[in-house]
């Protein structure tokens, strides 16, 4: 019946109602084992298809019963479950994942923020949550530009407090109905999210002592050299082993894609 | 255990419940009624409809909370009452949020690709 708990046998079922999800999800498993090779190399660490496959069946379950909000279902990094949602769908997303029998992801792990300047929507938002009921976890995304307001997520996670405050100061991403949005990790009277692309790595103040004035005093920094560029690009290929390596990531097809 | 009350469920802030059978029945008959009002063929409604009334129907046919929590499956009665709890909460929050509607919108072009595309050089 739960998909997470024939993924994690936390305990064992005496009862099984028929379940057309069972049904699909098995016939999933035998298609993706056969597929993807195990891997052999003692140093690489191990993904076990059979539990991929049924988080892919997770996320479909997810898909399923939210379509409104969810746009997209990835696999990353061989067995990480990302759910890219619309940013209007980030409490409805997290209600779900926190309060539904299935899924149960009670613990907000972290909440990230990324910066793509050359995206329409530049700002990613990524909370990570874990289920410890169904030993778990699981990435949620949405994006934002740097004027729409993210609904905060406060009421849901009381973690997501500190987190929201945090990426409100290094990127500027704005979180509605949020307690208490000030700067949590710059200094009194900083201007600026450092952690934007476009925020050099110098900054725009330096601060030092003042002999003179007996106090600290913040000035607009000057650099000895001029500014230079740097070649960045080598003439040789960094990692020839990873030319053909596997895709970031893997879309899991949902229901609404395939009809 | 029969005769032998429940002293602790060895969880902070979990405390025993004083009548179990008859507050998860309640609260399985509260979920069921918000589950009414929405789309026959609403995904989330026909999932928990089937998770609800497969609980419920274990709770019907037993009386001992012991066999109640064995066949069920998923951790004591007291934290089964509280995942029956959030989940009518999150019900009843789900009638105003309608999630069963098609996707809102779709994303700007580019958004979800990794590695992130170029901007077009004009």
């Amino acid at each position: 019946m739960s998909m997470l708990r024939r993924l994690f046998p936390v305990v064992v079922r005496s009862t099984s109602l028929l379940n057309p999800l069972k049904t699909n999800s098995q016939r999933a498993f035998a298609t993706e084992v056969t597929e993807a090779p195990n891997e052999t190399r003692p140093t690489f660490r191990k993904i076990d298809q059979v539990s991929v496959g049924q988080l892919k069946d997770f996320g479909r379950y997810c898909a399923e019963c939210l379509p409104k909000y969810i746009q997209k279902v990835q696999v990353t990094a061989g067995d990480e479950l990302e759910l890219l949602i619309v940013p209007e769908g980030v409490l409805p997303v997290l209600q779900f994942l926190k309060d539904h029998h299935n899924c149960q992801f009670s613990n907000l792990v972290d909440i990230a923020g990324m910066d793509v300047p050359s995206r329409e929507c530049r700002f990613e938002v990524i909370y990570n949550i874990l289920s410890l009921r169904f030993n778990a976890r699981i990435r949620v995304k949405t994006y934002t530009d740097e004027l729409t307001p993210i609904e905060s997520c406060n009421d849901i996670y009381k973690a997501a407090n500190w987190y929201e405050r945090e990426i409100w100061d290094m990127y500027g991403v704005f979180f509605s109905n949020h307690p208490d949005l000030r700067r949590i990790l710059t200094d009194y009277g900083f201007e600026g999210h450092p952690f934007r692309k476009d925020f050099p790595l110098s900054g725009y103040v330096e601060v030092r002592y003042d002999d003179e004035k007996k106090r600290v005093v913040v000035e607009p920094l000057e650099l000895a050299q001029e500014f230079r560029r740097f070649e960045l690009s080598a003439p040789w290929e960094q990692f020839p082993n990873f030319r053909n390596a596997n895709p970031a990531q893997e879309e899991v097809k949902t229901e609404k894609e395939k009809k | 255990m029969s005769g032998v009350t429940k002293v602790t469920t060895g969880l902070t802030g979990l405390a025993v419940s004083k009548n179990p059978h008859h507050t998860l029945g309640i609260l399985y008959s509260k979920i069921l009624r918000t589950l009414q009002k929405m789309p026959q063929d609403a995904a989330y409604r026909k999932h928990t409809e089937e998770i609800i009334s497969e609980r419920a129907n274990v709770l019907k046919a037993n009386q001992d909370v012991e066999v109640i929590e064995k066949q069920i499956g998923c951790g004591q009665i007291e934290e089964i009452i509280v995942q029956a709890e959030n989940e009518l909460i999150l019900a009843r929050k789900m009638l105003n949020w309608r999630p069963w509607e098609p996707l809102m919108k779709q994303p700007p072009a580019e958004q979800w690709t990794w590695p992130p595309a170029q901007k077009p050089k004009n």
